[in-house]
């Protein structure tokens, strides 16, 4: 795998761990606020882009590697979703949903590379 | 769970959980739609081709850009009655459900390795699952 190939993977990886964290921030404004206002249409279109900009990296790169090779990338975002909304989103982090995250992401990465 | 929104959470079709299950159905479904439309117009000695933009020229890519835009509009309303650390680990179903779907539908092999991964990913739920039903408890 080049550099470059690596590079994406991860900028891949980041905006869409970015993406989700900002769409939940949307939709939880949204639940206070409605729809119709400045900061949820902006936080939206931000995660929009951002789901975009992954979207298109991860065909650039389903091109040139298996799915089965860039999969375990992805099970890494169950880890960096989880981590990064209790620390972002002040969300609950139980002892148990920290180890049921940790599980899914070595099962998905097991799965990938057997 | 200090999300309120969890305790309006409405029924029927606007359950949030069906709506986790319809969004994961949609993906489960454009993953195989995508690599084989990628797969079709690969152009690998192209340096365009890195952007993926070129995936457009694949009916089976447009068939799965709607799947997915139909899960994310499902996922963007599950977001908004069910905390992220638990929706998101729950929507990785669709890690295992690929392998096994492929194993029913088209015959594949699966290794003891990954049978294992897939055993690990279902107690990983199990436990992520465990404060659903807490949250339920609640409502």
């Amino acid at each position: 795998m080049s550099a470059l190939a690596f590079f994406l993977i991860v900028v891949s990886l980041l905006s869409f761990v970015a993406a989700q964290l900002i769409l939940k921030r949307a939709m939880e404004f949204s639940a206070a606020n409605g729809l119709r206002n400045s900061r949820f249409v902006s936080l939206a279109a931000i995660g929009v882009a951002l789901m975009t900009i992954s979207f298109f990296l991860t065909l650039g790169l389903l091109q040139r590697f298996d799915l089965s090779y860039l999969y375990p990338f992805q099970g890494l975002s169950v880890i960096f979703i989880t981590l990064l909304a209790a620390v972002a989103l002040k969300e609950n982090l139980s002892a148990r949903l920290m180890l049921g995250a940790l599980l899914i992401t070595a099962g998905i990465i097991l799965v990938s590379i057997s | 769970m200090t999300n309120d929104h969890t305790r309006h959470r409405p029924t029927g079709f606007g359950n949030p959980w069906l709506q986790l299950g319809l969004s994961v159905l949609c993906v489960f479904v454009s993953e195989f739609l995508l690599k084989r439309g990628a797969t079709d117009v690969a152009e690998p000695d192209s340096a365009f081709s890195w952007t993926g933009i070129n995936g457009l020229k694949s009916p089976l890519v447009w068939w799965a850009i709607l799947l997915i835009i139909a899960s994310f509009i499902s996922w963007l309303y599950v977001l908004r009655y069910v905390p992220i650390t638990v929706a998101y680990p729950l929507s990785r179903v669709v890690d295992i459900l690929v392998p096994l779907g492929c194993w029913i539908f088209l015959g594949e092999l699966i290794s003891t390795t990954r049978w294992c991964g897939i055993a690990l990913v279902v107690v990983g739920l199990g436990l992520v699952a465990k404060p659903v039903a807490q949250i339920e408890e609640r409502l």
